[in-house]
């Protein structure tokens, strides 16, 4: 009721605004004649009153307080007004900014333009979103948390809370796998022969279940070769040899081309053909025509076929017809039998007498024969012996031993820094295991196909041949 | 009656092998896990002597194992860890193939391993017998550890290696048991002494390899394994036996106490004992080679190897400082006495040092002695590289090199008709036979001197002739210094000839024809000692021409 007073008085004391009291002398004559109403209750007053100026004058005064922030009335001459002076002349000196920092400070201190046009520049707030405070139940939880309060001022944790802290650390397991491998760099090492057996248990029991490892039998331990395990090379593979040892091991790899050359040769002369024997087209004529030229070796051929005739019928001749034995005959070569035996038997009788007077050269050519059998005994061990120290055969292939490291004297150096090895060591160690019968020799196997490998012409190919 | 006859190939040796398919399945076992089994075991397969008898009939070639052997086999608890290991592959490829990253990872996590402890317990029962077997293993872990690390075989087994012969490195150098080095166009052989074993083994160089494709990789990679197990054992008890540390941190070794391993005395004459004495002084002479030389070692030089054999006569070694870790001091250091180069010529020289070859470093170590270094400078043709493997005996061609080391063995000056002479007197002294060689050079001097005395009576007779007065004088007499030992060889040889005499004739022919036989050695060695003057002789006169 104040505030409407005051807004009657500011609104009466504008210019130009008419009085009601003055316009209503000119016309009494017109308004006694209305009816007259009482306005002192609210009903009566709202009904015949007539505010819609005031109404205007305050949705007017509203609308300013909404766009602009208040009164215009009451805003200060410099926010509505600035005076043009044209451009501001740049005679004055600029201070020298030394520091880069008061410069962002002095531009820190103004706000950003879009900041100052996105406030909100009017006088009504904007208003409160009401669900976002709402909770159903906010009662219930803040019955909740007090009763939370008052349990954990008394001392007692919830279960959860318990549990969480029984619950221990996760130890992040080191793989297993890599640290127990065979291959693992930093593997441990301890003192295996130092540590004494201990039979923690009956032997019975423990070889029953197969606690306790078996013996290993004592034929295991032999080594398979007497071979020693690293064969050094001849004094004439040094890198820097001597000239009579270099030369010895020249001579043995020679000796072994050499083999390898004879046995190519060999093989060559069997299967070598006579050039002469080779059919020319003079003597594949001949043998065409042979028989159908009948010119002049009629005469030489008559002869000889007489002579051939002739000795067929004297082979003819000699064969007899056998006839039978009479008994005479029989008793004949019974007797003959008889006396055969009966001198032989003398012969031998006499025979064994004179054997008293050969008894030296009897003792020589026993003595003989025992030397042979010694010497082939002697020979036959060595041959053992050899054959110990030579690769045995096992399986399907044969042992090829490796070639010969050897450097031609070209191809030596003179010092260490230009030597060039000779040889694999991998390969050595693979034969010298092989050598020593520990492994069986083996090759690379060779790559299967299942199913054979078919060709087919490309199209393109197709059309042009 | 049908039933108890004889069936062929019921008994004997037929029973006794077993071809190696029907061992593999009676293992049940693939043929890769078969072969890995059986090295690791130490199971080898045997040439039966009657093959026919064997193979029941037919010859055909086949691989043959003792039905013992295998039936020790089937009691192998490794045996369920290839099944194991078997059925974790077969279970990986299906979680693969389902793509079930979860499970691939878990499966990882418990691959199945197995332990070959017990293995090497069970071959070796003692320490002596694992020290017999360990040239192999050298081999083998020296190999590997040279190879690239590509990823072709696991690269956990080659740095295992690699660690593994750093160690057994050191301890050779801490117990100073090197003895004989030898440089061939294969490897570097290497023979240390440990505890009274000799063990040779093989190093490659490290800039070789090319792999040839026909070596089997998992056959060998199945013997390192075995062979790593074993060096490690065998590092472990060689470290604490001379008190160090084990495993040795880095390179550098905690020395505590050195202990030089002594023989066990057993009952021996007085004669032995004073033998094994003069040895032992010349081992310990010789494990002090280097002592107090100081070594650098330019970069063309094998830098392990040198520093290797340099460490183990007790010198200091060290290299320049971008080539390696762990070098000491650098090129300028005053005090260093000798430098090993491999160019032909160096820019900047310091005085008070030898600039040599590497050569002369492994010489010095077989010769046992420090060689003169004039011999092994920059540019100077190098005497040949001996083999130290390489034992004399008395009669072979001794190439004139060996004879000059020889000779500055004994500290005497090479180059000298006596002294080879003596040489050669000491060298064969002990052996028996040589002695009728002592006896011929001991009388070709007497018939010298018996010579040089008739010529000089001859002259003092012309001269009584002729009336002058000799120059002869009473002198008092110089005593005679009668050499005991010379005496007893005199002695000794008169005995022989006495004893030769009275032989009897079959046996004196016998005696000859031996006597024949052993010279032809004697005159072989001589022709070939004539070849290699003729030869020097040859080199010498085109040297000159070239001069001129």
């Amino acid at each position: 009721m104040a505030a409407a007073r005051r807004l009657k008085r500011v609104v009466a004391s504008q210019p130009g605004f008419l009085n009601l009291k003055s316009s209503s002398d000119s016309t009494e004559s017109l308004s006694s004649r209305r009816k007259r109403v009482n306005k002192n209750k609210k009903k009566n007053w709202n009904k015949h009153s007539d505010i819609n100026d005031v109404e205007d004058f305050l949705d007017d005064v509203r609308h300013q307080e909404r766009t602009t922030g208040g009164l215009l009335s009451e805003k200060s001459d410099d926010s509505l007004f600035f005076l043009d002076v044209g451009q501001p002349k740049k005679a004055e000196p600029k201070e020298a900014e030394s520091v880069e920092g008061k410069k962002r400070k002095g531009k820190q201190s103004r706000p950003l333009r879009i900041d100052l046009i996105l406030q909100h520049d009017s006088l009504v707030p904007p208003p409160k979103d009401v669900l976002a405070y709402q909770q159903p139940n906010a009662k219930k939880l803040r019955r909740i948390a007090q009763k939370a309060e008052q349990l954990a001022a008394k001392g007692v944790v919830p279960r959860r809370q318990k549990q969480l802290l029984n619950r221990r650390p996760v130890d992040k397991k080191v793989k297993a796998a890599v640290t127990e491998a065979n291959n693992n760099p930093d593997r441990e090492y301890y003192d295996i022969w130092g540590q004494e057996t201990k039979d923690s248990a009956d032997p019975w029991y423990l070889q029953q279940t197969r606690k306790k490892l078996v013996k290993r039998p004592e034929k295991l331990n032999e080594k398979p070769s007497v071979l020693p395990a690293v064969e050094v090379i001849a004094p004439g593979g040094s890198y820097n040899p001597d000239f009579f040892s270099h030369q010895a091991l020249l001579q043995e790899a020679h000796e072994v081309e050499v083999k390898k050359q004879k046995e190519e040769d060999k093989i060559e002369r069997q299967l070598a053909v006579n050039k002469e024997d080779t059919a020319t087209e003079e003597t594949k004529l001949r043998e065409q025509v042979e028989g159908l030229v009948e010119e002049e070796n009629e005469e030489e051929t008559a002869p000889n076929e007489e002579e051939e005739e002739e000795e067929e019928d004297v082979a003819v001749g000699a064969i007899a017809v056998a006839e039978k034995k009479t008994e005479r005959q029989r008793k004949r070569e019974k007797a003959e039998k008889i006396k055969e035996q009966q001198r032989l038997a003398d012969r031998q009788l006499t025979d064994q007498r004179q054997q008293l007077f050969q008894l030296r050269s009897i003792k020589t050519s026993i003595k003989q024969q025992e030397q042979k059998t010694k010497d082939k005994q002697k020979q036959r061990k060595v041959k053992q012996e050899a054959q110990k120290a030579q690769p045995r055969r096992l399986g399907r292939l044969k042992f090829q031993p490796q070639d010969m490291e050897v450097q031609l004297s070209d191809e030596l150096a003179g010092s260490l820094r230009r030597l060039k090895p000779e040889g694999s060591i991998l390969k050595d160690r693979f034969k010298s295991l092989q050598k020593r019968n520990l492994i069986e020799p083996r090759e690379r196997a060779k790559f299967k196909r299942r199913h054979k490998v078919k060709y087919v012409e490309k199209r393109a190919f197709r059309e042009i041949t | 009656m049908g039933g108890l006859q004889k069936k062929k190939f019921e008994r004997g040796s037929a029973t006794n092998y077993i071809t190696r398919n029907k061992a593999r399945k009676k293992l049940q076992l693939s043929l890769p896990d078969f072969r890995r089994l059986c090295i690791l075991k130490g199971i080898y397969p045997h040439e039966p002597k009657h093959k026919k008898k064997v193979n029941k009939g037919s010859t055909a070639p086949r691989t043959f194992y003792l039905v013992k052997d295998i039936r020790f086999l089937l009691h192998e608890p490794i045996v369920g860890k290839f099944r194991d290991y078997k059925v974790f592959v077969r279970k990986l490829k299906k979680a693969y193939g389902k793509t079930e990253w979860s499970a691939v990872e878990r499966l990882r996590e418990n691959k199945p391993t197995y332990k070959l402890d017990h293995i090497i317990k069970e071959r070796y029962p003692s320490f002596i017998d694992a020290l017999r077997d360990i040239d192999d293993a050298l081999c083998m872990c020296f190999l590997f550890s040279t190879f690239a690390r590509t990823g072709k075989c696991h690269v956990q087994t080659i740095q295992l290696c690699r660690r593994l012969t750093v160690e057994w490195m050191n301890y050779v150098i801490a117990a100073r048991a090197l003895r004989k080095v030898f440089i061939s166009i294969k490897g570097i052989y290497y023979q240390a002494e440990v505890m009274g074993q000799p063990i040779t083994w093989l190093v490659p160089y490290q800039f070789s390899h090319d792999h040839p494709t026909d070596v089997d990789y998992r056959v060998m990679a199945t013997f390192t394994e075995l062979y790593t197990t074993l060096l490690g054992f065998i590092n472990f008890r060689l470290y604490h036996s001379l008190n160090l540390l084990y495993p040795p941190k880095a390179i550098v070794v905690t020395v505590l106490h050195l202990m030089f391993s002594f023989n066990a005395f057993l009952q021996e004459d007085m004669e032995k004992m004073e033998a094994r004495e003069k040895e032992q002084k010349q081992q310990e002479a010789q494990k002090k080679l280097f002592e107090g030389l100081k070594f650098f070692l330019n970069r063309e030089v094998p830098r392990e190897s040198l520093a290797f054999v340099i460490r183990c006569f007790g010198g200091e070694v060290s290299w320049d400082k971008s080539v390696c870790i762990g070098s000491t001091y650098e090129v300028t250091d005053e005090t260093i006495t000798h430098q090993i180069v491999d160019r032909p010529n160096i820019d900047q020289q310091y005085i008070n040092r030898y600039y040599i070859q590497p050569q002369w470093v492994y010489d010095c170590v077989n010769a046992k002695i420090i060689l003169p270094v004039e011999d092994y400078f920059l540019g100077v043709t190098l005497p040949p590289h001996l083999s130290p493997f390489v034992e004399e005996k008395e009669g072979d061609y001794v190439p004139p090199e060996k004879m000059k080391i020889m000779a500055l063995q004994r500290g005497e000056k090479p180059a000298n008709e006596e002294e080879e002479e003596g040489e050669e007197e000491e060298e064969e002294g002990e052996d028996e036979e040589e002695e009728e060689d002592d006896d011929n050079d001991d009388d070709e001097e007497d018939d010298e001197e018996e010579e040089a005395e008739e010529k000089n009576l001859k002259k003092m007779e012309e001269q009584r002739s002729q009336g002058k007065s000799l120059q002869v004088k009473v002198t008092p007499g110089k005593v005679k210094v009668e050499n005991p030992a010379r005496l007893e060889q005199e002695e000794k040889a008169e005995e022989k000839r006495l004893a030769i005499m009275m032989m009897k004739k079959k046996e004196k022919y016998l005696y000859d024809k031996i006597m024949f036989g052993k010279k032809r050695k004697t005159r072989e060695a001589n022709k070939l000692a004539a070849k290699r003057k003729a030869y020097d002789d040859a080199e010498k006169a085109k040297k000159k021409k070239a001069r001129k």
